[in-house]
């Protein structure tokens, strides 16, 4: 996730630390940078593909860094910051907002670490006009933690606490994206007013909430170790307590074409980027030795390049970047099993900008065996038979029709009324050519007047027919004024017009002879 | 936990009043006149009951075109007895099966009775469990049963509005009552009966419907709480001509749905196809693709419909491919309009449209798409970055520089592994079952196998084995495989045009060592699949082929020891070549050493080291430390 670090900047930062070590003087300010850049070096290991923003409040604010993978630009720009003058919150989250829905939109779940001394700088009221203000639930998925630089006994802190717990709390009230489940922020207080005190809260911190998420990618007896980046968050569904978590084996079920696929309904999305496989070379035979028992034999070439392998991991094989190639030349993409009742699909991706950088992706479905309704219900894909044959294939229609492709009777706007009516009438003037068509028109007419209970119109679409019949020309053959008449009198016959299962069917007899018997 | 559009009943008034005309008449003459004698039709009145029906029928479509499952709605007729349409059952839940009763309800008739048998009747339906309900414990603290109640009638003034609400409520109470109390006792047998739940709130809607010109005494009600929160009840005057809007409108906030005017899209006239003409139309979907447009709105501009622009696809686009986040099903707001239709072909032929913020300065932004997908329409907002961007090279990381994975052969498996919808449960497992099958064995690269690269002298063979069982016919094309492989290997062939180049080189002088991984390999692939009795029989013949093999160089002693005279060096032991003694040569290894490990050269003694230790690890220069401490 996205993370901005909220920098206090106020003129109450730069008081100064009193410490019994006198060689180093700190102020809050000092040691809140030191809690950013432990922040940093922890995800220079854990989370480097982070993008982090550093953004500096007072009663204005200001993007000192944007978003970057970049941490030395934020190492590098703490002590250039200059002080502001007094603490302004509610400005700051305005400001975070704004740069969050332009940067990252409303979708992608964000970080924000609000880094301030600890006090709100107002009384209860004042206070109270703060958490009125507040911007706050965000319209993007976000958590907030605050990290206030500030003994933990100090007075201030305790008459700030309701409105960092407001903060922490409207933030999880995410109005947006039902799916996601964020785990809530949290206020991290220090033990005590110094470098070591905030760094060990900032780790907390760290460990808490950027946790890298590991799993294994499994095809059969394939495997790999993945990271998935980001880290994944527990789903919901809608009506459902139960909340879905990734589990730690991605097992493939199968694989579908590109195309057959589509863009399923996606709740996020992760890259899959491989991983050495650890350990010695005791236990890489572990992994790959009984898939490749040739392995020893085929190494016996040269034991040189065997060790090259061990200490250069991008030099040993692995299933996923074979994977990657794969579903890249066939282009299809993988079904994965996340959980119980929860799919996921894993295939290639690569940024339009940058066609030649590609790398797997994984796209969460919404958890149920609906989030694809064009591949049927998840949980029933299947292997094609060698001996069967498969009766379905995609894209699976829908049981229901969809009414924008049917043909309801939505006679509720007097156009679309008008438009049956006059496609009646068409037909009724270019008989006898439109005779089948006449009669299909007026039984899908009658079917829906007889659900709408509109006998009005029957009776008004009888007269009309009449009507027609007398302004036949006279070269017309009488077939057209007895199949009209016929019709007229089919709609308003009091025994069989309002009844469904009748059906009106055209005159069909000899006409030569009807019109002899007339 | 359920919400409140769960579920929606409908209850219609199918009373002789709802018979009389709307008075707003409808006039089909709309064409010019055809000359003199040409008697105008007379312009025709919808009924009550006909305008209601619409409405409400309308109000489903909408529904049931963005939800296919989980909002349910119901209908119930309600004259001188309740009518129920359909059930809560999924099968029930369309608009054919909804219409075709109400086909047999037929017109109004003759006749006494009111809307309050039909407003009871939809109470009682309320406590009937949805398929979902039913199939969760109601017991749960986070169950909650809530619904929707829409009443079309039409009642003289406020005071029967109010008695009609609290005869609903009146009906209510004793009911939840009576399914509190019932349900400890039942949950034996809660299995068998279909039990009634506890409604948690009811929110009733009361639209009170008059023709054109009536008075009426009734006026409009905001919603007020009834029976300590148990109820919600609205009343809403309407004329029957303006009730489909209503409906229309109501459904986005009981669906929290929004609309979207696609402006500026280009069709040919109706009349005159060479010209074209730009048409709105307007969308229904989610109020979520919106929330990246509202964010920076008013409470007041949210109400309205967004305006996008049609950005005229170039060629093929993405589709909604493009788009990061989820995508929402998407019904036309007018669905007989012909720039409707025009809009839903057009997707529905699975081509994909921009849209976007139509802005004044010039400067584009693309902000959702409009697609097709197995048959329904889906938008997806566009925009924003992804935290996923810009990924690590995967060339740089694990595995990346290894060049020679098999992306071939594993684009065959793929294949073999396609996924079809299919019928019944334990499909999935079916499909694991098979790929844990077909990849039993199976080398990630070329160089670390032989067989796979032996090309059509094997293929059949490692084909076949991977199915589940083999027929007798299978069995005996395996067996071909390995006797020509066997024929082969006695006429000191080898099928190296087949191999990749690095093998071919060099090959000449170790074509022994190759025969060895071949059959080694080959084991190894038939052991891994050796479940039924025909692949063990495979199994057996192989074995039988390796003894014979490893028979056959021993009865080319002479030659053997041609290439000893020439190639061992004369601190050899004497006898290394002689396979009988291997036992005395090597140390021991365990059945998967042999089994994984490289097969041993008959000829060479194993080290002296992992003699001595045997199935232990060898310790290499273990006296080393002992040399280093003893001059001390």
């Amino acid at each position: 996730m996205p993370t901005v670090i909220l920098l206090d900047v106020s003129l109450s930062m730069s008081r100064p630390v009193s410490t019994t070590d006198t060689t180093e003087s700190h102020t809050r300010f000092t040691i809140a940078s030191a809690a950013i850049n432990t922040f940093l070096d922890y995800l220079c290991i854990h989370a480097k593909l982070e993008y982090v923003a550093l953004v500096t409040f007072s009663s204005v604010y200001e993007v000192a860094v944007p978003f970057t993978r970049e941490f030395d630009n934020i190492r590098v720009k703490l002590p250039q910051l200059e002080e502001g003058d007094k603490t302004c919150i509610e400005a700051a989250l305005h400001g975070v907002n704004h740069l969050i829905l332009n940067e990252w939109g409303y979708q992608t779940p964000v970080q924000i670490i609000l880094i301030t001394d600890g006090s709100c700088g107002v009384g209860a009221i004042g206070r109270n006009r703060i958490i009125q203000a507040l911007p706050l639930p965000p319209t993007y998925p976000a958590k907030i933690h605050i990290l206030p630089v500030v003994s933990p006994h100090d007075p201030c802190l305790q008459h700030a606490m309701p409105l960092y717990q407001k903060i922490v709390d409207l933030a999880s009230n995410t109005v947006n994206n039902s799916n996601v489940n964020l785990i809530r922020g949290a206020i991290y207080c220090p033990d005590q007013l110094s470098v070591p005190g905030v760094g060990v809260a900032m780790t907390r911190l760290c460990e808490q909430h950027y946790q890298e998420f590991w799993c294994t990618l499994k095809c059969g007896q394939l495997e790999t170790r993945v990271q998935i980046f980001p880290a994944p968050h527990p789903a919901q569904q809608e009506g459902l307590a139960a909340s879905y978590t990734l589990s730690n084996q991605l097992h493939v079920i199968g694989f579908l074409q590109q195309q057959d696929l589509g863009t399923p309904i996606a709740i996020s999305k992760h890259l899959v980027i491989p991983q050495a496989q650890v350990g010695t070379n005791s236990s890489t035979r572990e992994n790959y030795g009984s898939k490749t028992p040739t392995k020893e034999g085929s190494s016996n070439e040269g034991t040189s390049t065997d060790e090259d392998n061990i200490s250069d991991p991008s030099k040993v094989p692995n299933f996923c970047v074979l994977l990657h190639g794969a579903l890249k030349v066939e282009g299809m993409a993988a079904i994965v099993q996340l959980g119980s009742d929860w799919w996921g699909t894993v295939s290639a991706w690569c940024e339009v900008s940058r066609a030649r950088r590609s790398c797997l992706l994984l796209s969460i479905l919404r958890p149920g065996a609906s989030a694809a309704p064009w591949l049927g219900a998840l949980d029933q894909l299947g292997p094609a038979d060698e001996t069967s044959v498969s009766t379905e294939t995609f894209p699976v229609r829908s049981w229901r029709s969809y009414s924008g492709g049917g043909s309801g009777c939505a006679w509720a706007r007097p156009h679309a009324l008008l438009a049956d009516v006059q496609k009646v009438l068409r037909h009724a003037r270019k008989l006898p050519d439109k005779t089948q068509h006449l009669y299909k028109e007026l039984n899908r007419l009658r079917r829906a007047a007889i659900s709408l209970g509109f006998s009005e119109l029957l009776t008004c679409v009888g007269s009309a027919l009449e009507r027609e019949c007398t302004v036949l020309p006279s070269s017309a053959p009488p077939e057209c004024a007895l199949q009209l008449a016929h019709a007229a009198a089919a709609l308003r016959d009091p025994r069989t017009a309002l009844d469904i299962k009748h059906t009106l069917q055209p005159l069909a007899a000899n006409f030569t002879v009807t019109s002899m018997s007339h | 936990m359920f919400p409140t559009n769960h579920k929606t009943i409908f209850v219609l008034d199918h009373t002789p009043y709802f018979g009389i005309s709307s008075d707003n008449p409808i006039d089909f003459d709309v064409s010019k006149s055809r000359g003199p004698g040409y008697v105008p039709l007379p312009s025709v009145c919808k009924s009550l009951w006909t305008c209601s029906v619409e409405a409400a029928v309308e109000y489903c479509r909408i529904v049931w075109d963005l939800f296919p499952e989980g909002k349910l709605v119901r209908f119930v007729v309600s004259d001188s007895a309740a009518h129920i349409l359909n059930t809560w059952a999924i099968a029930q839940q369309n608009l054919t099966h909804v219409l075709n009763g109400l086909c047999l309800v037929g017109p109004v008739r003759r006749g006494a009775g009111g809307d309050v048998v039909g407003l009871c009747a939809a109470i009682e339906a309320l406590a009937e469990p949805s398929p979902t309900q039913a199939a969760q414990r109601p017991t749960d603290m986070l169950f909650q049963n809530r619904g929707r109640i829409i009443c079309i009638t039409s009642a003289r003034d406020d005071d029967s509005i109010r008695s009609l609400a609290e005869i609903a409520l009146n009906t209510l109470i004793p009911q939840n009552k009576k399914a509190s109390t019932v349900q400890p006792p039942t949950t034996t047998d809660a299995s068998t009966s279909t039990q009634s739940l506890v409604v948690h709130y009811c929110h009733l809607v009361i639209i009170n419907v008059t023709p054109e010109k009536a008075d009426t005494r009734v006026n409009n009600q905001p919603v007020i709480e009834m029976g300590g929160g148990l109820m919600g009840v609205e009343v809403i005057v309407c004329r029957a001509s303006a009730l489909a809007n209503l409906l229309g409108r109501l459904v986005l906030p009981h669906y929290r749905l929004v609309t979207t005017t696609v402006t500026g899209i280009p069709m040919k006239e109706e009349q005159n196809a060479s010209s074209s003409a730009n048409y709105d139309v307007e969308i229904i979907h989610s109020a979520e693709a919106h929330a990246g447009l509202r964010a920076l709105q008013t409470a007041a501009e949210s109400t309205e419909s967004v305006v996008l622009r049609w950005w005229t696809p170039r060629g093929a686009e993405g589709g909604a491919g493009g788009c990061n986040g989820p995508l929402w099903r998407v019904t036309p707001a007018d669905v007989a309009s012909r720039p409707s239709a025009c809009l839903v072909n057009f997707l529905l032929n699975g081509r994909s449209v921009t849209l976007e913020v139509p802005r004044k300065g010039g400067g584009r932004s693309a902000s959702h798409v409009l697609a097709a997908q197995g048959g329904e329409l889906w938008i997806g907002a566009l925009g924003g970055r992804t935290p996923y961007e810009d990924p690590p090279a995967l060339s740089e990381g694990a595995g990346g520089r290894v060049t020679d994975y098999r992306i071939k052969e594993f684009g065959a498996l793929m294949q073999q592994n396609k996924l079809l919808p299919l019928r019944g449960p334990g499909s999935n497992t079916k499909s694991r079952a098979r790929l844990q099958r077909h990849t039993t064995y199976w080398p990630l690269t070329i160089s670390s196998t032989l067989i796979f690269n032996l090309g059509s002298v094997i293929e059949p063979l490692t084909r076949l084995v991977v199915q589940e069982t083999l027929t007798e016919d299978e069995v005996d094309s395996c067996r071909g495989v390995l006797l020509s492989l066997l024929g082969m290997e006695s006429r000191h062939e080898f099928p190296t045009s087949q191999l990749p180049s690095n093998f071919r080189g060099k090959s000449s002088g170790r074509r022994d060592e190759q025969w060895r991984q071949v059959w080694g390999e080959l084991e190894a692939l038939i052991r891994a699949h050796s479940a039924s009795p025909a692949h063990r029989a495979l199994l057996r013949t192989l074995l039988e082929c390796r003894s014979h093999n490893n028979h056959n160089t021993e009865g080319e002693s002479s030659r053997a020891s041609v290439i000893r005279a020439t190639t061992d060096s004369p601190l050899s032991p004497v006898g290394a070549g002689n396979g009988n003694s291997s036992s005395d040569v090597w140390a021991p290894r365990n059945v998967l050493d042999t089994l994984l490990g490289a097969p041993r050269p008959p000829r060479r003694p194993d080290f002296a080291g992992r003699m001595v230790a045997g199935s232990r690890v060898a310790t290499l220069y273990q006296h080393l430390q002992q040399d280093v401490e003893t001059p001390h």
